[in-house]
């Protein structure tokens, strides 16, 4: 029963989130932003348990992979001019792939952070089953870089406009490698707010960076 | 109301092709996640019109319009993290952050310098292609 209320609660705080942000606007009302902070006062004030609440909205996450491949949509309508730019946009993955890890360990030893948790946090900005692999396979625990990776995808929707605006990126290619390569799925839904083609970019974008990552991931060790 | 069965359908159907894709992929042990691959299966089997966008396209629409709703247990699982976020909770906070941001700005300004280089030389508008039909 409860079980049950925690699945449509979660829906219904969704929704309403979506309807408010789209009359304010203001990020902070983003469904990814205002939902998690409700449902989570809900669970503390009525003492519910994760436990529980995971019984009913794993049905949710459940389609977190059929969206995920749904993307397909979108990279396959802007497919012809997509292509023109395939380099370019490889290079800047290359490039944010890189940097995401070189200067996620450096602040992890500066604020002198745990080996452990150095080696959750490193993965940060992929994908979630890339990054809990990663996490894994370099001495971190994945469950905990889960978390950062979706804190993360949080960081980027908010951020990512804000830092659109302020370096005056004006290309759809600018704003989808941006979000996609920092802020993997998340990124990619705001990508889609801006536009079809930009939300194309993303989700390419945070495809190659998961590649990327995975495939430099062996050297990791050698940064923490 | 034929809309909605439809989209209902096509859904069921993107859930059975991304779960089948995940199975065979744990069968032969292989580490890619089911739903990257199954992305970059789909885009192939649309590609060289194996399958027509017709047929997933309104459920495909749906999932992708409400992507965000399938973060948000995700995100409310850090409430199991409790004690790692009143320890080190500003210090991850800050890691993140920063190089979220150093990230972000580089990435979008090499991307921004490449692609109106490129504009420049050659005449064409691709932006007018590339622009939202939202």
């Amino acid at each position: 029963m409860l079980m049950i209320l925690c699945l449509s609660l979660t829906i219904s705080i969704y929704f309403a989130a979506k309807w408010v942000y789209k009359k304010r606007g203001k990020v902070y009302y983003s469904p990814l932003v205002l939902a998690p902070i409700v449902l989570i006062l809900v669970l503390i004030i009525f003492n519910i348990p994760y436990s529980t609440y995971e019984e009913g909205s794993k049905w949710i996450t459940a389609l977190l992979q059929p969206a995920t491949v749904a993307l397909a949509i979108p990279l396959y309508k802007y497919y012809p001019s997509l292509k023109k730019f395939f380099k370019e946009i490889g290079f800047c993955v290359l490039i944010g792939s890189i940097l995401a890890i070189l200067i996620s360990s450096f602040l992890s030893k500066l604020l002198k952070l745990d080996h452990s948790l150095s080696a959750s946090i490193i993965p940060y900005s992929i994908t979630t089953p890339i990054a809990m692999n990663i996490a894994s396979i370099i001495g971190g625990v994945p469950t905990i870089t889960a978390v950062f990776v979706i804190l993360t995808g949080i960081i980027g929707m908010v951020l990512g406009p804000v830092i659109i605006i302020q370096f005056h990126l004006k290309s759809d290619i600018a704003k989808g490698v941006l979000l996609g390569i920092s802020a993997h799925g998340a990124g990619t839904a705001k990508a889609l707010e801006f536009s079809t083609g930009a939300g194309a970019i993303a989700s390419i974008c945070m495809i190659l960076a998961a590649m990327i990552s995975f495939i430099i991931s062996p050297l990791i060790p050698f940064f923490i | 109301m034929k809309r909605i069965g439809v989209g209902v359908l096509q859904v069921a159907c993107l859930c059975i092709f991304t779960y089948a894709i995940n199975g065979i992929t744990s069968w032969l042990n292989w580490s890619i996640p089911g739903s990257i691959l199954g992305l970059v299966i789909l885009f192939l089997l649309l590609k060289f019109k194996i399958i027509s966008l017709k047929w997933i396209e309104t459920g495909g629409n749906w999932l992708v319009a409400e992507l965000l709703l399938f973060f948000i247990p995700a995100a409310v699982g850090i409430l199991q993290y409790k004690q790692l976020i009143i320890g080190n909770g500003l210090k991850i906070l800050a890691v993140l952050i920063i190089s979220s941001s150093i990230v972000m700005v580089c990435t979008g300004l090499v991307a921004e310098k490449l692609t109106s280089r490129k504009e420049k030389i050659e005449t064409h508008a691709h932006d007018t292609v590339l622009k939202s039909h939202n």
